[in-house]
């Protein structure tokens, strides 16, 4: 069993983090270039920074928007995602891993506050599971994958609470931790490939919506072409097709500037 | 896929092998990613990266040279790739190089601490000064489409003559002085490859290298980009080459005749098959295959030889750079992955840079059309999730990080633990005293001193040397038990027993010979089957469960450090073997020396009387464990540290 | 007065007193057996050692700091220097780590600092430090038998040749060090043979700088002899295609020197 969380906690450990901070970068940059591209592609070239940046800080803190909306959800959303960062990063037995291996460590958490914030992750993590499942307009819009995350994401801190205060523990210690580890390095691993990596793409994805995506010149024609219509005019198909409307609202000032 | 796409992907794939391996060079240090000794100190980086990189990049100038000074027009389209190889070759030198130094930071004191004497100053300078030229004739390409640029670009042309004859002098000057520097070094270099004239046969093999670096330039370019292979160019070029190598030939083993060294030719050493595999791959193959008729014809054949030759000069480039040292400890030099990797990185890159620029500036003639740049292209898919990856170009950048992502991790995955690679310490495991060694270890004192072998031999006498490298210390167990006083005295030196045990050997926690030792049995105290404890039992609540926040062990086991004992015990790391019986028995020893002033049994030889001889083990034990002669020497501790 | 040092090994008992000593004064930390080791028993944190082989014979080695230092011409930002007195001594603040220094010395003395992320190279510097203030190194001070001793170059050498003289068949008739690569300062009187402190090829007297000297001295020479062949052969061949060109040209029945 030793060899096994030795293995997780060495190499695998570095595998994932690896993997997460380059493919972290990698979607990070990946998106960027595609505004980039998306804005040339278009005949459209407005952007209302202001709008964008509005709604990115609207959304990502809870108490500008999403409160006055659903106070209950956002205030457990929000606790969660801070405990989900704060914790793994500042615990002192995490820094302490840090600087055996490599050497570095910076500022920890006290232990006391660092097992509340543990309590609170599992805490709102299961309320958020909850909530899910039991509201059923949340219920509607759900994958099949999206009960798994706040499962998974609370494992690690199940185990480490356990684990760190082991008299409320079933198993032994050494199960403990290789569950631990095994579930922390999986995340790591997950993140940078699936719908996790909104941990970096959060602030761009008003970005894309406002600066990308609108459709460049000559879209409708080769949708046409594709479908083996290229020899009728575009109109034909839809004559709502056309950019009349939006160029006329522009004109009146209705789309922000 | 289409060839270059593909290409590009493997590419990338190195690329982020490297870059894994590049950032545990730079924070671990070389200890931790190489395969480099004190007695091999040059390896695969200066021998491939720096040595071979500036030759494969000697076609730069020899181009030029036929080109523009010896005006055979017929040659024109190739000087735009050979200047850009060369330069791309000089960029992977130099990046090969931050690498290779030990202190990549201080790599510009070049050019502020002169020392002319060496040839290695007038390399750095040399390469410093061509890798400018190169930049200022490369420079026009990329300038023609830059409308701002067009003065520049307008007198760069008219420097052209100019630098191009700069840069083969320069060229002459550091092919040659790589060379020159293994002068210095005769009795180093095998005499198969030492000689007088090195600076000479490293500049005619660069000229020779360059040709043939050429020639597969061109048509693996040819085959990647489906262009029409220019065979009929490469053959006087390839022919060239030959002549080359005929004279290379001709100075080497004039050379080894000349100076009486022919018969190293037959000799039984490995580094004799290595050089007949490296003449063989550099200048006979190749040589042989020239004379073919299918030479004038084929481009396969062509670029077959120029591959082989290629080869051929970077292995003797490695060679001297490291493989055919002589070192003392006749230890064999042989990089490790990492190195490989490093290299591969390099020309990874360079290859990638070189693809970028061809598809971007007028490097040929006609620019490549890129096969997937076509807009009405269909989109690609990613095949696991089917999500749009969108147009070739576009998918090509998503599936080109994503291989180099995954391949740093893979990388990373690989890398053992840097932290215990960069120490260089292998484990020792220790062993258990031997006994009964009383007569043997007598017998040698006694034949050193010239008296009789005392009373108590054979009986009470231990041989330390828990590696069993037979280098260690006859320990007279009985004479010390006697001196001190007894079976009273047991605790002065059996400071913290095994549980319920009296006698419990050094070596049963001074687990490794120099290494510290964790002896605190974790999982047997957690088991159930074992102590049953929980860790609160023992760790603080409320902090890091280390060392420094746990009941000591003294709580519990209060018969485990007896009173009088010499040593007390803070932590339950034990030292390194060695250190342990080092502090344990220097202390009194420095004591007693000090006390009845005699300060001989302080020192070293009062204990380490040299190696002893178990004939029986001796074959057996050698050949595992054979550092022979490996002194440890540590200063003898304080007499304050020891209680 | 040139600084040397003369190890007589006959009279070495491998006390091992003048490694101890050496650790002292340089400060120099502990160390283990490591992946790079020579097994010589020198390292970046070891300048000195006793060779317990073979045949229960003790033999000390460290640098020689040679007369013409080869690593001393090899290192090319000049951060090793041949003092005055004779020690050679380097700066750490000038190393770009590029190793020739190893490579170079024929002695294989330098040794590097491999397991640190900013290595250095280090070796025995003969305690300048002691020796410029009229002290003697930390390792001659402690030997008790006298085995290894301080003093001038030239003395040390008159001892050394008495003491061949007065014990004939004691010792190979040889000072080690007198005349190889040039001399080295430390020098060697010994009853076995002591090519195993080198690469174990026997060394002749030419200073190893002598070595690469003509080919540095060749450099100027090669740049403007080449850039002037160079520069004559392009003047030579544009001149002789303009002859041929206007040579065509005539034939052709074309007017001489007319160009469009």
């Amino acid at each position: 069993m030793t060899a096994w969380i030795d293995f997780a906690r060495g190499p695998l450990f570095r595998l994932s983090l690896a993997l997460m901070v380059l493919g972290l970068l990698r979607i990070f940059i990946i998106t960027l270039l595609e505004v980039r591209d998306g804005y040339r592609a278009n005949s459209d070239k407005i952007v209302s920074w202001k709008e964008i940046r509005r709604q990115t800080l609207g959304w990502l803190f809870p108490m500008f928007r999403l409160w006055r909306q659903r106070p209950i959800y956002s205030t457990v959303s929000f606790l969660f995602h801070i405990g989900l960062i704060v914790t793994p990063i500042f615990l002192a037995s995490h820094i302490l891993l840090w600087r055996q291996s490599v050497g570095i460590s910076w500022a920890a958490l006290p232990q006391v506050a660092a097992n509340w914030l543990a309590l609170l992750v599992i805490f709102t993590g299961a309320g958020l599971f909850l909530g899910r499942a039991l509201y059923s307009p949340a219920r509607k819009i759900s994958h099949r994958q999206d009960y798994f995350w706040p499962l998974l994401l609370i494992t690690p801190f199940v185990t480490g609470y356990i684990a760190s205060n082991a008299v409320i523990s079933p198993r032994t210690y050494q199960e403990m931790m290789l569950v631990h580890i095994y579930s922390g390095d999986l995340i790591l691993l997950l993140i940078p490939f699936t719908k996790l990596a909104h941990c970096v793409l959060a602030p761009l994805s008003q970005l894309v919506t406002g600066v990308a995506w609108k459709f460049p010149p000559g879209a409708g024609d080769r949708v046409a072409e594709t479908l083996g219509f290229a020899d009728r005019p575009t109109w034909v198909l839809n004559p709502r097709l056309t950019t009349a409307p939006v160029e006329e609202a522009i004109r009146k000032g209705g789309v922000a500037k | 896929m289409d060839r270059v796409r593909r290409l590009k992907l493997i590419l990338w794939m190195l690329l982020g092998l490297a870059a894994a391996v590049a950032i545990t060079r730079f924070f671990f240090g070389l200890g931790a990613t190489t395969h480099l000794s004190d007695a091999t100190p040059w390896g695969l980086w200066v021998g491939f990266d720096v040595m071979g990189g500036v030759a494969l990049a000697a076609g730069g100038f020899v181009v030029t040279a036929t080109v523009y000074i010896f005006k055979l027009d017929e040659f024109h389209s190739i000087v735009r790739p050979a200047v850009l190889t060369a330069f791309l070759g000089y960029v992977a030198v130099a990046v090969g190089l931050l690498f290779d130094l030990g202190l990549p930071w201080h790599i510009w004191y070049m050019t502020i601490y002169w020392n002319p004497h060496s040839p290695l100053f007038e390399v750095g300078w040399c390469v410093m000064l061509y890798l400018t030229v190169l930049t200022l004739e490369f420079f026009p390409v990329p300038a023609e489409d830059i409308s701002a640029l067009a003065s520049v670009r307008r007198f760069l042309v008219k420097l052209r003559i100019p630098l191009v004859i700069v840069g083969i002098a320069l060229s002459t000057l550091h092919q040659s002085s790589l060379g020159s520097l293994f002068l210095i070094m005769p009795y180093r270099l095998f005499p198969l490859w030492y000689s007088p004239i090195l600076p000479v046969l490293f500049f005619v093999s660069a000229i020779g290298l360059g040709l043939m670096m050429v020639i597969l330039e061109s048509h693996f370019t040819a085959y990647l980009y489906r262009r029409k292979p220019e065979t009929k160019l490469m053959r006087p070029l390839g022919e060239a080459a030959g002549w080359v190598l005929i004279l290379y030939l001709a100075l080497r083993f004039g050379d080894l005749a000349y100076r009486g060294q022919l018969h190293y030719l037959f000799a039984s050493a490995w580094q004799v098959k290595l050089f007949w595999v490296e003449i063989a791959a550099m200048a006979i193959v190749p040589l042989v295959m020239l004379w073919q008729r299918q030479f004038r014809k084929s481009s396969n054949w062509q670029w077959a030889t120029a591959a082989i030759a290629t080869t051929g000069i970077v292995l003797n480039r490695i060679d001297v750079g490291g493989l055919a040292d002589l070192s003392r400890g006749g230890s064999l030099y042989l990089p490790e992955w990492t190195e490989i990797v490093i290299s591969l990185g390099i020309v990874a890159a360079a290859t990638l840079l070189f693809l970028f620029m061809v598809e971007h500036f007028r490097v040929w003639e006609h620019r490549p059309a890129d096969p997937d740049a076509d807009p009405r292209k269909l989109p690609e898919f990613n095949k696991v999730g089917f999500t749009w990856l969108g147009t070739p170009v576009i998918a090509g950048r998503v599936k080109y990080s994503l291989a180099f992502v995954l391949a740093a991790g893979f990388g990373f995955l690989l890398l053992g633990s840097p932290r215990a690679a960069s120490m260089g310490a292998t484990p020792t495991p220790t062993h258990r005293a031997r006994g009964n060694v009383g007569n043997i270890g007598l017998q040698l004192a006694a034949a050193r001193t010239g008296k009789p072998a005392p009373a108590t031999a054979g009986t009470g006498v231990l041989y330390l040397d828990a590696d069993l490298t037979n280098w260690g210390v006859t320990f007279y167990h009985q004479r010390e038990i006697d001196r001190n006083g007894g079976e009273k005295s047991c605790v002065i030196c059996h400071h913290m027993n095994m549980p319920h045990d009296q006698e419990s050997g050094c070596y049963e926690c001074h687990r490794d010979m120099y290494l510290p030792t964790d002896s605190f049995r974790h999982d047997w105290h957690a088991s159930p089957k074992g102590a049953n404890l929980a860790c609160v039992q023992c760790h603080e609540r409320g902090y890091p469960r280390t060392s420094a926040h746990v009941k000591p062990c003294s709580d519990c086991h209060k018969d485990l450090v007896p009173a009088g004992a010499t040593i007390k015990i803070t932590t339950y790391i034990a030292p390194s073997y060695v250190d342990a019986m080092h502090t344990l028995c220097i202390g009194c020893h420095v004591k007693v020396a000090q006390k009845e002033n005699k300060p001989e049994i302080a020192r070293c030889a009062e204990c380490h009387k040299g190696k002893l001889n178990f004939a029986a083990a001796q074959n057996y034990l050698y050949s595992r464990h054979a550092p022979a002669g490996r002194l440890v020497v540590l200063p003898p501790p304080k007499v304050s540290e020891v209680h | 007065m040139r600084a040397a040092i003369l190890t007589d090994t006959t009279k070495c008992i491998g006390c091992s007193e003048c490694v101890i000593a050496c650790k002292k004064v340089n400060h120099l930390p502990n160390d283990i057996p490591q992946r790079w080791d020579m097994n010589d028993g020198l390292s970046a944190d070891n300048w000195t050692s006793v060779i317990g082989e073979p045949a229960d014979k003790f033999v000390r080695k460290q640098c020689r700091h040679c007369l013409e230092p080869a690593c001393v011409s090899a290192c090319p930002v000049g951060a090793m220097h041949k003092t005055e007195l004779g020690p050679v001594i380097y700066e750490s603040a000038k190393c770009i780590g590029c190793r020739y220094c190893m490579m170079a010395c024929p002695f294989g003395i330098p040794r590097y600092q491999w397991s640190d992320p900013v290595p250095h190279v280090r070796k025995c510097i003969l305690c300048y430090d002691r020796i410029k203030e009229g002290g003697q190194p930390a390792c001659t001070e402690v030997c008790p038998t006298k085995a290894t001793i301080y003093g001038d170059r030239d003395q040390l050498l008159a001892i050394a040749h008495q003491r061949l003289r007065e014990n004939p068949g004691k010792y190979i008739n040889r000072v080690w060090g007198e005349s190889e690569v040039g001399g080295t300062s430390v020098l060697y009187i010994s009853d076995i043979d002591l090519s195993f402190l080198t690469y174990g090829e026997q060394f002749g007297k030419m200073p190893l700088p002598d070595a690469t000297r003509p080919a540095m001295e060749a450099v100027p020479f090669a740049f403007v002899g080449m850039g002037a062949a160079m520069a004559g052969l392009y003047w030579i061949i544009k001149r002789r295609m303009k002859l041929e060109a206007e040579r065509a040209d005539e034939k052709a029945g074309g007017k001489p020197g007319s160009e469009e």
